[in-house]
């Protein structure tokens, strides 16, 4: 499989739109009757799956591994765009995956590149009915034993005819089963038409602004009880929550380039997100920011030192150094395992530190996206101390070992339908040689000077990236800047640029991190990979690079709009 | 960079034409040169709206934004270097729909959406040569559906900006596409058509949700009572559609449709493995239509009932040639198919030479079917013998008013279905250019119908198969009673000389069965038709009678067998709920 794999962590390409509505709007069932419906539904899926277990025995081959997985989901969408909605809807829906290995954990049929066969997935009957419910189980269950046991047939195949492998580590770790139970999914109401008003009311403000083209407004909120049961016996139900306003809006300069920006808000409640006022007053600042890039130079391809904002160096690290430490990664010959044969060396400057814990709701008030309790494999969420003072210790773990990394810490991720692999959640960079702003600046001045370039460029704001992972493809990344200053030597005001991405290639770009602000910042998005689309953050604080490349962005010719909006033009009796 | 870029998540069959839709993404590489080209068309700037248009305009909130933006952008939508549009439309379409889904006595997908898709075509260029081709063929976006002039308005202003951009685009593309090869000059592009102006009533959906929610439980959950069939599940559909148009032209048009569908799918498998299925359905324009819940349940138990009988069925595996009777409901199919999909006149790409596609493409004047036979496209008939048909329309989706054309005339092809695209001989719409939200128009019949001068009762065409047979000294016949896809037989009977019982049979397939077969061994119809509502993205309808075939091969099918389940299904405990 020689296809780049593009990881895409972004805002803006992760707005999924449902077009479906609860059929009353007014939400999931009540909390007192959630506990006893998850438990009546977890008691028809341990009962099938008992049953398909010794029932499944009996073929050959025989499945050594089964797991029912299902996510009970209530969501709700609104989009809005000019003061009027486009979509508001949601819905329930039970999404099942049937997990099945064949063979042994030695060797089974989700080796190397078949990790698809692993799965088979379907939609799981609402309500409480335990005949429908095993029914569905069955079929799904069939299904993936005659998708799993032909390829099991095929790796044992392959194995023996194909040349040593570099890595024999087991298809399948050894944990021990868990057995949990949390339904207490937050009490927060699906109040539709209150959101509706407020995501109407947002969208309403760009009005004011004829400089922007098209904007919107996206609203999702989402609580889902996974709940995981196997046959070696772990039984887990655990909640996850997901609160996202994304607002968007874009512009085009008069050159054709076309210029967005993006303000996400995640949290794990509705009232975790900022206040309405705040996110007005957000949107002027957009509005703004859109505006004065629309007349800025375009950045000429650079190298040289750079400052990151806090956020521009938590997405900075979450391509470049967290989807590297992805576990899977580490593993398979078409992988580029930058990290894999690094461990107990160092890979970052020694002042620096990563972990990633899921485990973390908040961080200095701040709630964290990719907080989880247990992972898609029903393993409880770990704190994984990457890189300690520069020197990388630990991966982000599934039950996919590989060498050296035996077992799982919990971060075996990936969305319903897909086959879970490492992941990051909360990945979160710590500083022992940190200055305050002013000082990190005055030091940004002097590398300048000290290198004989005119100019540095500050990174305020980013929007995602991505990176590329696969050994028959340049190990780049590119992280897609928004906000970028150029900061001149010669102290006049800084002059904000526009169309540039940062690029590099990632060993080169961590080494130059010489010093870091005393703040840190948290970013939250969603992150999309082979295991499909989760929630996470990236926390870490300013940092200057003594050296950064950019490029100019590729973009479109296209003009300006010809007419102006019709904000402008309020003629023909046709406003309301 | 994107507009709102939005991922459809396909729940299934119900969105599966919300699905289709794609976002164009109005990237230009490179501005267009200064033009050249013929300014013979007339300019939409100077010529003003007739009154008529904009009277009905203001009758309704949204045509009256849309009115307004068009207004404005016929009037003032010019860029250096690039004509100015010689045409342009706009189309919102409001879909309102309520769909579920059941299996084994249980819900599994519950949903209800109401969303508004706009689509804007900018033409530049002339009727004879214009930009719609390529990238120029249109620009998709959601519009709110919320009545808001302001919102609809700053959707249709980006949608026209991006389609005008597209057009000089594809303009460009096209012109230097003609001096690369020889396009059909006598062949225009676009034809004109004379404005209507026609407000309808709104349609708004009508149906009862939890007693229908509870009618699709109760139908999937008979499978309790037919332990032999593996997977029972029940679906209902409805959906209210209301289609808003205006045109530089002077149309302005607004309309309504609805359909309701109740459909039950089972399947199973012969202890052999063969795969075998059932999925009787009721589409219905009028929601008083729908049978009873316990009719429907009847129909479902009845499906089930033939499902077990089928697996006991022998499988076909003598070979067979001679005569074969569908049944109105199998007649109806194969009319769908074989003709309702080959008398549209499509046009080719450029440089293309066909007259268009299908199997009667070079078939104008000639005998496609037996003199004894005529066709009729007829979208203008609401209802027929009581039955309310989704396939009917008072204005296509160019806004050309819909009237009936007789395709084929005693035999003989005389027309083609055409929308207002142009093919050779055929210079003008017969209002027939359909589509799906936010899709372009292509040809695509509408309610679909044929005369025959050799009808009789089915009871005498089974006779005369019997007597077909004995004469040839065969000891059987066929009767088909209900096709699957692809023209399949799902219901397949031989029928004895002997006595004239019949017997259900399974595993076969028809060797050629095509036009060519219609054309030559279609001997008699019935007298009475099927009446169907078709599902598809276009809604259409077809009413076929029986369909005496003198000279069919019928033959084993050659499929391969599935494996049977590994374990058996889970006991049915009882006392649940």
């Amino acid at each position: 499989m020689t296809q780049p794999i593009r990881t895409f962590c972004g805002i803006v390409f992760a707005v999924a739109v449902c077009l479906s509505v609860a059929a009353n709007s007014a939400g999931p069932a009540a909390s007192n009757t959630a506990a006893s419906n998850t438990d009546s539904l977890v008691a028809a899926m341990q009962k099938e799956l008992n049953r398909a277990k010794t029932d499944l025995a009996k073929a050959d081959p025989a499945p050594y591994f089964i797991s029912y997985t299902s996510y009970d989901q209530n969501d709700l969408q609104i989009v809005a765009s000019y003061g009027a909605l486009l979509v508001s809807g949601g819905g329930h829906r039970r999404n099942a995956d049937v997990v099945m290995r064949v063979g042994s954990p030695a060797l089974d049929n989700t080796h190397l590149d078949n990790r698809s066969s692993g799965m088979t997935s379907g939609l799981l009957p609402l309500g409480n009915d335990p005949n429908a419910i095993a029914r569905v189980l069955w079929e799904l269950t069939d299904r993936e034993y005659k998708r799993a046991s032909p390829v099991y047939l095929k790796v044992k195949t392959n194995t023996a005819v194909r040349s040593e492998e570099e890595d024999k580590s087991a298809d399948f770790s050894e944990q021990k089963p868990q057995d949990h139970k949390d339904v207490n999914l937050p009490k927060f109401p699906f109040d539709t038409h209150s959101w509706e008003d407020r995501v109407r009311r947002l969208s309403a403000e760009f009005r004011k602004y004829p400089d922007v083209y098209s904007s919107s407004v996206v609203f999702t909120i989402s609580k889902s009880e996974m709940s995981y049961v196997s046959t070696e016996g772990s039984a887990v139900a655990a909640p996850a929550t997901m609160i996202r306003l994304i607002v968007q809006a874009e512009t085009r300069a008069d050159d054709g380039m076309d210029l967005i920006r993006v303000e996400t808000y995640q949290a794990l409640t509705p009232d975790q997100l900022p206040a309405e006022t705040q996110i007005g007053a957000d949107i002027q600042k957009m509005a703004a920011d859109l505006t004065a890039l629309r007349k800025a130079p375009i950045a000429e391809p650079y190298d040289g030192p750079a400052l990151l904002s806090g956020r521009a160096a938590a997405v900075f690290f979450h391509e470049v150094l967290g989807h590297r430490l992805e576990g899977h990664r580490q593993r398979g010959e078409n992988e580029g395992q930058t990290f894999t044969k690094k461990v107990n060396q160092v890979v970052l400057p020694e002042f620096l530190s990563v972990v990633d814990d899921p485990t973390m709701r908040q961080l200095n008030g701040t709630p964290l996206a990719g907080w989880y309790e247990f992972d898609n494999e029903g393993e409880p969420a770990e704190r994984a101390d990457l890189i300690e003072k520069g020197v990388l210790k630990d991966f982000l773990t599934s039950r996919t070992p590989f060498k050296g990394f035996e077992q799982s810490n919990g971060h075996g991720r990936g969305q319903p339908g897909l086959m879970p692999t490492g992941r990051q959640g909360n990945l979160i960079v710590t500083s022992s040689k940190t200055a305050p702003d002013a000082e990190l600046r005055q030091k940004f001045m002097e590398d300048i000077k000290k290198q004989g370039k005119s100019y540095g460029l500050y990174f305020e704001d980013i929007q995602g990236g991505f990176t590329l992972t696969m050994r028959s493809l340049p190990q780049a990344f590119q992280v897609l800047p928004v906000m970028v200053w150029r900061v001149y030597a010669d102290g006049r005001p800084d002059e904000l640029v526009r169309g540039v991405d940062i690029v590099g290639t990632p060993l080169a770009a961590l080494t130059h991190i010489e010093l870091t602000g005393d703040k840190t910042d948290v970013f939250n998005g969603v992150c999309g990979a082979e295991s499909g689309w989760v929630p996470v953050s990236a926390a870490a604080p300013a940092m200057l690079f003594s050296e950064m490349e950019v490029q100019k962005r590729a973009q479109s010719h296209n003009r300006p709009p010809i007419l102006p909006p019709p904000t402008a033009d309020a003629q023909s009796g046709a406003n309301r | 960079m994107t507009r709102l870029r939005l991922l459809l998540r396909s729940f299934g069959p119900p969105f599966a034409v919300l699905a289709a839709l794609v976002l164009t993404i109005a990237f230009a590489p490179q501005l267009v040169a200064a033009q050249s080209g013929s300014a013979a068309s007339p300019s939409i700037s100077a010529t003003a709206f007739p009154d008529a248009a904009r009277a009905a305009a203001q009758s309704d909130p949204v045509l009256q934004a849309m009115f307004a933006e068009l207004d404005r952008s016929k009037a003032k939508l010019k860029m250096d270097g690039v004509q100015a549009p010689y045409y342009i439309e706009y189309r919102v379409t409001d879909v309102d729909s309520d769909s579920a889904n059941a299996i084994f006595g249980a819900l599994q997908l519950d949903q209800r959406s109401h969303i508004r898709i706009l689509r804007v075509v900018v033409r530049i260029g002339d009727y004879k040569q214009d930009s719609y081709f390529r990238g120029g063929m249109g620009v998709v976006d959601f519009a709110p559906y919320e009545n808001d002039a302001l919102a609809l308005r700053e959707q249709l202003w980006g949608a026209t900006d991006r389609a005008y951009k597209a057009a000089g685009e594809a303009y460009a593309a096209k012109q230097s596409l003609s001096k690369q090869m020889t396009l059909d000059a006598t062949i225009n592009d676009f034809a004109p058509a004379p404005a209507i102006v026609d407000v309808e009533p709104l349609v708004t959906l009508d149906a009862d949700g939890p007693k229908w929610r509870k009618a699709i439980e109760d139908a999937s959950g008979l499978y309790r009572k037919f332990p032999e069939v593996q997977s029972v599940s029940a679906t209902l559909r409805f959906t209210a559609m209301n289609d808003y148009y205006i045109n530089t032209e002077g149309t302005v048009a607004r309309g309504g449709w609805s359909s309701y569908t109740l459909a039950t799918i089972a399947s199973t498998q012969a202890d052999d493995g063969m795969t075998l299925a059932r999925s009787p359905f009721d589409m219905v324009r009028d929601p008083k239509e729908l049978p009873a819940p316990e009719q429907f349940l009847v129909e479902a138990e009845t499906a089930l009932k033939t499902l077990t009988q089928l697996r006991d069925a022998p499988i076909v595996d003598e070979e067979y040639r001679g005569p074969v009777l569908f049944g109105s409901d199998a007649g109806d199919d194969v009319f769908a198919e074989l003709i309702g999909a080959n008398v549209l006149g499509v046009k080719p790409e450029p440089g293309g030479t066909a007259r268009t596609v299908g199997d009667f493409a070079s078939n104008y004047k000639g005998r496609v079917l037996p003199d004894f036979i005529t066709v009729v496209d007829d979208p203008t008939v609401a209802n027929f013998e009581g039955q309310s048909l989704t396939g009917s329309y008072k204005f296509d989706d160019e806004g050309v008013k819909s009237v009936p054309v007789t395709v084929i005339d005693k035999g003989t092809l005389v027309n083609y279905l055409i929308g207002r695209a142009p093919i050779r001989d055929f210079p003008a719409s017969n209002g027939h250019g359909r589509a799906v939200p936010g899709g372009p128009a292509v040809p695509h019949y509408g309610v679909l119908y044929l005369r025959s001068s050799k009808a009789m009762p089915l009871a005498d065409l089974k006779k005369k198969l019997l007597d077909m047979c004995k004469d040839a000294g065969k000891p059987y016949g066929y009767f088909v009673e209900t096709l699957g896809d692809e023209l399949s037989p799902r219901l397949l009977y031989r029928v004895w000389v002997s006595d004239g019982h019949e017997e259900l049979v399974r595993g076969a397939t028809f060797d050629e069965l095509d036009t060519r077969q219609l054309r030559n061994d279609l001997i008699a119809t019935g007298d009475k038709v099927q009446v169907r509502n078709r599902e598809g993205n276009v809604a259409s309808s077809v009413i076929a009678p029986a369909l005496l075939f003198d000279d069919l091969e019928v033959k084993r099918a050659d499929s391969t067998k599935d494996k049977l389940p590994e374990y058996a299904p889970p006991p049915i405990a009882s006392g649940s709920q």
